[in-house]
């Protein structure tokens, strides 16, 4: 470290710029995790807060939650700890300023997806919604009253619930009376009592038993089938692997760009007898410090540009995916530097002896 | 047993039309406390026949002996350590780390050896090398003659048993030559170490306990004319 430190700090300007590029690539890297991350809460959230390890579909449904069209006794629970059923509508919602696409979710007040209220209070009279907390956000308040796209009645919030966000747009909870008021108009007094899903929670999914129209869906497979989600989830983690290896190839260059400068002081020092072992430790140790320092300025610069972008960018960082990332981002400059380090076994500490 | 032994030792450089015999088949022996000067014109092989004897480059013939080992057995890692041990350079290129300051090039042996100069013992050799208040400067701060001086310091801070000096007072002007080879000398009795010295300067050679010449790669051993002049 003695030499390694000590080449840092006398030639300030040329380690300056490695790190330079070291924080721009693990910036680059961190920010697109974050974006990753972001994008798939966006899409998820309000399902993973079911905390549900299965949901119930039609067979004809393909995975699709809005094409799935079921009644609610077509399924009695046969095999799995939990069940309730899930009934949904996608509209756009205007409080008069604001406007946003939200999917309604009917949900029974007992059951484990009611979701809690972080303000405000639970839907009781007919009418009555909780909104996720982005539309709060977003210029949306309590009492606010909503007029929908595609009918004439209304919704009121009530209360806001947070994470509940699904395949990129809010949520507002009520009941099914509601919702099919909203289907259906307040005219139709006994509509028939059609559900999209169940959403189920068991320790075996294999055991659960259904009629043969039905399909019992992993969560996990059920989120993978949003629409987009698995295209915007490749697509950016392929950008960031694909930074992963060109940061390695720009590494490398740097490092052995450096060493090529190096190559007379380090015959010096071989022709001396300092071994080619202690060189090449100084070599890694250098290249450690410095993308330990590049990293972290990383990691800072892309929290804090987390901070100050708009709402509407959905980043969210996941410290373990982070922690993870920057173990890579290390261990690939310190492969970069071996490289380095076979051309300095290579030199000859003839080259020292000059004239 | 001598410290350094040279047997039949060649070199030779390429082949066919570029083939240069940069050393012919020379015997040599150094004992310890011997001051030798080795002369002769730019292009000899002085410096090939150094560096054979310190083994930075292996002879195209037969063998170095250093203290009893015979290099061409040592793998080079072995090579390196017997080179820190045994052998100070003084290179006729300056060795100087570039971003070490004066201090820190004789701090980095105290990281990779043993059995260094102690503190009083460097400072009296800094004093003699005149470069006691350069300490803290860096290479491209010193001019030539420093930089040789402080060279010096390096090759003979290891305490190595012989010192190979590639025109170690090239650079210096008469007065400091003089000094240096002086102070060469007195290490070399003192601590009885084998001192090779490759030098044009023949004034400096009068102290010598052996004068080689290198005569296109050969070399002979030179009757001593003392009191000429
Ligand atoms: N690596 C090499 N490859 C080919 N030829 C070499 C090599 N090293 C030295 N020579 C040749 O060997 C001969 C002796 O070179 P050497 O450097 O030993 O001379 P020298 O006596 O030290 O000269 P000077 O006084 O100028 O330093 C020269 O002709 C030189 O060109
Ligand atoms: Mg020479």
């Amino acid at each position: 470290m003695f030499l390694a430190w000590n080449e840092i700090k006398n030639n300030k300007l040329r380690f300056l710029l490695v790190t330079g590029v070291l924080v721009l690539i693990s910036y680059l890297v961190f920010f697109l995790s974050g974006l990753a991350n972001g994008l798939e809460q966006l899409n998820r959230e309000a399902v993973d807060k079911w905390e549900a390890d299965g949901i119930i579909l039609t067979e004809e449904a393909d995975l699709r939650l809005q094409q799935s069209i079921l009644s609610a006794d077509d399924f009695d629970g046969n095999g799995v700890d939990e069940y309730t059923e899930l009934t949904q509508l996608s509209a756009i919602a205007s409080n008069g300023t604001e406007k946003e696409n939200v999917y309604i979710f009917a949900v029974k007040e007992d059951s484990f997806i009611m979701p809690a209220v972080t303000e405000g209070n639970v839907f009781m009279d007919a009418g009555e919604v909780i909104a996720d907390d982005t539309l709060k956000e977003n210029g949306f308040a309590i009492g606010d009253e909503l007029s929908l796209s595609s009918t004439d009645e209304t919704l009121e919030i009530v209360g806001f619930t947070d994470k509940a966000r699904f395949n990129a747009a809010p949520v507002l909870f009520t009941d099914r009376n509601t919702l099919e008021t909203l289907q259906y108009g307040e005219t139709v007094e006994e509509a028939d009592d059609a559900v999209n899903a169940f959403v189920i929670r068991t320790d075996n999914l294999g055991r659960v038993e259904t009629d043969e129209a039905l399909q019992v869906v992993d969560t996990e497979i059920f989120i993978k089938n949003l629409p987009g989600y698995t295209e915007q989830n490749l697509t950016l983690t392929w950008m960031i692997y694909f930074l992963f290896i060109i940061s390695a190839v720009v590494l490398a260059i740097f490092l052995y760009v450096l060493t090529i400068q190096k190559i007379s002081i380090f015959g010096v020092m071989k022709a001396q007898g300092i071994s080619s072992g202690y060189l090449a430790r100084s070599v890694i140790g250098q290249t450690f410090l410095l993308s330990l320092a590049g990293v972290w300025i990383g990691v800072v610069l892309a929290v804090v540009t987390g901070l100050f972008l708009p709402a509407a960018v959905p980043v969210a960082f996941n410290y373990i995916e982070m922690l993870i990332y920057g173990i890579v981002l290390i261990a690939v400059s310190v492969i970069g530097a071996f490289i380095s380090v076979q051309t300095i076994v290579r030199i000859d500490p003839l080259k020292a002896i000059g004239g | 047993m001598s410290i350094l032994e040279l047997k039949k030792v060649q070199k030779i450089f390429g082949s066919g039309r570029t083939k240069v015999e940069a050393m012919k088949k020379t015997d040599f022996e150094a004992e310890k406390g011997e001051l030798i000067a080795v002369i002769g014109p730019s292009g000899s092989g002085k410096s090939t026949f150094l560096s054979l004897a310190g083994g930075l480059q292996t002879p195209t013939s037969g063998e170095v002996m250093i203290n009893g080992t015979a290099l061409a057995d040592l793998a080079e890692k072995k090579r390196a350590k017997l080179r820190l041990k045994e052998i100070g350079f003084v290179l006729q290129a300056s060795n100087l780390v570039p971003y070490l300051n004066v201090g820190q090039q004789m701090q980095l042996l105290n990281k990779v050896k043993k059995g260094n100069m102690r503190k009083e013992e460097a400072e009296t050799l800094y004093q003699t090398l005149g470069i006691e208040h350069l300490l803290h400067h860096f290479p491209k701060d010193l001019s030539g003659g420093e930089k040789q001086r402080v060279a010096i310091a390096k090759a003979l801070y290891t305490n190595p048993s012989i010192i190979l000096a590639d025109e170690p007072t090239a650079s210096l002007d008469s007065d400091r030559a003089f000094e240096v080879m002086n102070m060469l000398k007195e290490i070399t009795k003192e601590k009885q170490k084998a001192t090779i010295v490759v030098t044009h300067d023949t004034r400096l050679i009068d102290d010598c306990d052996k004068v080689y010449k290198m005569i296109d790669g050969k070399l002979e051993l030179q009757e001593k004319i003392h009191h000429m002049i």
